[in-house]
């Protein structure tokens, strides 16, 4: 065995969805013994790469070899078999079983055909102990905190002599404690040989373990160096492209009004005028989310499903004065707004007419449905937002997703809202409704409207927002204004930089 | 993902005149009058005026229970408590006239109970985030019927004033006393289903829980709403039922809410919510009647009838499934 050897390489890879190019003649390779950052924006193609490596779909073209030989991975067990796994960001564990019965998933030790549990814990006791941590193995996963069951599905990967292992954003959801004991353990690992590929939007994480970076854009290689001999800044240029852009900035905005519409203080401060669009950037997982859909009063299902119990320690102030907004009845009734992350699953009734959709947040003061005085309004707003429907009583299950959410929007322009908070208003959107829906936002704040945008998409914020308060891990990271935003400065904030 | 795609028809039937529109709204009763047509072919007692009224006697204290049972399945929730409500009702109310309480409060008291016992399964729901309306309504299902038989001690109250008994065996003309209420409740519960904004808000929350959350609408209190209004009805099935046999009996009502959930189902109503009509849920009632009545005077034994519903109820959710599919090729062609 060649031990100088790449333990992988990928040679001009290229790969397209529909049409779509998504990798365009990328080249990767990993050692033994290595820790390789991959990084680069949403969309810049690092998940597909991934997924070729670890067999989930096969490239267009482009050649793989592990240790020189040539090698077509026809699925994800040819990757498994070949000793490549894939740490994925929901961790693909059963929380009922034990972390024994977890490590050796579909493969228990067997003797006489019956599940030899001495040898299952004695080897994963083994396992947890050469990655440095002691875990119990007969306890369920399900009382393991989020770092041990992370932990658990590294240990399984080791269990099944991985020599390759990928992980995507393994330190999303830890706390730094947690996240240093996972790099001791992806040290252990290096120091045996395995190489690791490691996906992370922190750089701050990529320059504390990595030995050699390389970074995506567009689905094209931009560069790959040791870590060592690259700077924050340089990385930050290499994800977004060296020419700032600066277009999108014709844009209407400006008409912010000296009066406050909302208010948020505490462990996070925050200020939203009326005629004001205020952009929300962040890395996903950033709190951006949870941040639009606390001060909705959704927060409660939220923590109650997570079993987190530290409630955010901070009050909102709408108009001026204290709002109690402890669930979205309270919310609806002081005049917000919430247009959600995914239309499907939250803004819509799919199923239900457009007619429905629109009066579902409005009217609910009375107790008779005016229905001539429903259909008229929803007409109007049908006309003004140009939505593109055969009648109020079609499903909204069959519209564009252009369409579907200006119905989301004329919702809440039938219910009186007066504070928008808009989460990612165009994902799923296609070219000429994105401009569309970036006029609307004008038009609400043009007519008094206080708006908070999160977005992910960097143009659309700098295009359409007055000011951007960027956030990193639950907290605000800083703020720029219209002027002086340029995507450099707001990924420089968003993955952790110094203001 | 089917059944969360179909259109909610209460607040848009003025816009369906399609065939398939059409076909969906009357298809249940469609099957009712091939069905009544069969068997009046079949037996030449089936189709008088006396056999028919005694059908719609025989049918109201179903469809008065598949009426708050309809709400219930309109949030997507089920109710499996219903018939040990309305046991316990039928008890209640004839041990409180035994007790000389006037039938008219005792009646009170009885739908107070009801509601109160369903109210209590939408709070268990809501409050103690319990995964599935099953596990309350089946805790209710159990203590409720317990309690009928611990209260009565096990017998039937029989010997109930003659005012009460009007209710459920007296008549107003020629029409049954129970029709009259079952068709007042019927307009009530249309009227509230498709004209107020609280019955708009209930299929919102079966149609999508979060959507309705995250626009304003109070989930919980819609829930704990519509588990009270079954308790309701269930025990206005009790007072009907105990006027008709002149009784209050721990065991009435037994699988009661498995005829409630038949009815709701067979009038086209969608398991998932989101999806139901009264005139559906009433023809539902009216079929399984219908069916009890007609094998009754085919001489089939109550066996064989048992498992003819079964069938039934299995036939008619899937024909709805068939034509719904023929009518989602149709909007996506």
């Amino acid at each position: 065995m060649d031990h100088s050897a790449p333990l992988l390489e990928a040679r001009n890879i290229s790969k397209s969805f529909g049409g779509i190019r998504v990798l365009e003649a990328v080249t990767f390779d990993l050692r033994r013994g290595e820790v390789h950052a991959l990084v680069g924006e949403n969309g810049a193609g690092k998940s597909t790469l991934m997924n070729i490596v670890s067999g989930v779909v096969p490239p267009d073209s482009g050649e793989m070899l592990c240790e020189n030989r040539p090698i077509r991975l026809q699925g994800p067990r040819d990757a498994q078999a070949l000793g490549i796994s894939f740490v994925h960001q929901e961790l693909a564990l059963v929380p009922q079983l034990s972390v024994a019965e977890n490590v050796f998933l579909g493969r228990h030790p067997v003797s006489h055909g019956f599940v030899n549990f001495r040898e299952m814990h004695a080897r994963t006791r083994q396992v947890l102990g050469e990655l440095g941590r002691e875990i119990d193995p007969r306890r369920p996963v399900a009382e393991l905190s989020l770092a041990e069951r992370q932990l658990v599905e590294i240990a399984r990967a080791v269990a099944f002599e991985s020599r390759l292992i990928i992980m995507d954003e393994p330190t999303a959801p830890l706390s730094d404690h947690d996240a240093e004991a996972l790099f001791r353990s992806i040290r252990l690992l290096r120091a045996r040989g395995v190489g690791l590929i490691y996906i992370s939007h922190r750089l701050k994480e990529i320059f504390e373990i990595s030995d050699r970076v390389t970074v995506l854009r567009d689905g094209r290689h931009v560069l790959t160096q040791p870590t060592s001999e690259v700077t924050h800044e340089e990385l930050v240029r290499a994800m977004i492209g060296a020419e700032l852009n600066d277009r999108l900035r014709s844009g209407a905005a400006g008409s912010a009004q000296s009066e406050e519409a909302l208010r948020i203080q505490g462990s996070i401060s925050l200020t939203v005028h009326r005629g004001e669009i205020v952009g929300l950037a962040g890395l996903a997982g950033a709190g951006r989310t949870r941040l639009l859909e606390w001060l909705f009063g959704a927060g409660e299902a939220h923590r109650r499903t997570t079993g987190e119990d530290a409630r955010p320690t901070r009050e909102v102030l709408v108009n001026g004065r204290r709002a109690r907004l402890r669930t979205p009845v309270d919310a609806v009734r002081n005049g917000l707004a919430l247009v959600p992350d995914d239309r499907k699953t939250k803004g819509l009734v799919l199923g239900a007419s457009v007619l429905q959709n629109i009066g579902l947040a409005g009217g609910r003061t009375r107790f008779f449905v005016r229905r001539s005085h429903e259909e008229q309004a929803a007409q109007q707003w049908i006309g003004a937002l140009r939505i593109k429907v055969a009648g109020l009583s079609q499903p909204v299950v069959y519209l564009s997703g252009g369409t579907q959410q200006k119905v989301v929007l004329a919702k809440w322009l039938f219910a009186g809202a007066r504070v928008f908070l808009l989460d990612e208003p165009t994902r799923g959107i296609d070219v000429g409704a994105k401009a569309e829906i970036y006029d609307m936002i004008r038009t609400l704040a043009g007519g008094g409207a206080a708006v908070l945008m999160a977005s992910s998409e960097l143009e659309e914020l700098m295009g359409v927002a007055d000011r951007i308060v960027v956030m990193h891990r639950g907290r605000i990271a800083g703020e720029v204004s219209r002027a002086e935003a340029t995507e450099e400065r707001i990924m420089h904030l968003a993955t952790g930089g110094a203001d | 993902m089917s059944g969360a795609a179909r259109p909610a028809p209460a607040a848009k039937s003025r816009h369906a005149l399609s065939p398939a529109g059409l076909l969906r709204r009357f298809g249940p009763l469609l099957g009712l009058l091939i069905l009544c047509g069969a068997l009046g072919g079949a037996s030449d007692r089936f189709l008088t005026a006396d056999n028919l009224l005694n059908v719609c006697r025989q049918s109201a204290v179903n469809a008065l229970v598949s009426l708050g049972q309809l709400t219930v399945i309109i949030t997507g929730g089920i109710d499996l408590s219903v018939g040990s409500i309305l046991g316990l009702c039928c008890v209640m109310v004839a041990l409180l006239m035994h007790a000389g309480v006037p039938p008219l409060i005792s009646v009170a008291a009885a739908l107070a109970i009801g509601s109160a016992l369903g109210a209590i399964n939408g709070i268990l729901l809501t409050k103690l985030h319990l995964p599935h309306p099953f596990i309350p309504t089946l805790g209710m299902m159990n203590v409720a019927r317990g309690l009928a038989l611990v209260i009565s001690g096990g017998f039937p109250i029989s010997e109930l004033p003659l005012g009460f008994r009007f209710w459920g065996a007296g008549t107003i003309g020629w029409i049954p006393a129970p029709v009259i209420l079952v068709a007042l409740f019927c307009g009530a519960f249309y009227v509230f289903l498709s004209r107020t904004t609280i019955g708009r808000d209930l299929y919102a929350v079966g149609g999508n829980q979060q959507a309705a959350r995250l626009s304003g609408v109070p989930v919980d209190a819609r829930l704990v709403l519509v588990y009270a209004l079954s308790g309701l009805t269930a025990a206005a099935g009790a007072i009907v039922l105990a006027g008709r046999m002149n009784s209050g009996f721990p065991l009435a009502g037994v699988g009661g809410e498995l005829d409630s959930i038949a009815a709701v189902v067979i009038g086209g109503a969608s398991f998932l919510g989101g999806v139901g009509t009264v005139s559906g849920t009433l023809v539902g009632a009216l079929i399984m009647g219908v069916l009890r009545n007609g094998l009754n005077l085919l001489n089939v034994s109550a066996a064989w009838q048992t498992v003819v519903i079964g069938i039934v109820i299995v036939a008619a959710v899937w024909v709805d499934i068939v034509r719904q599919r023929a009518a989602e090729r149709g909007s996506a062609g």
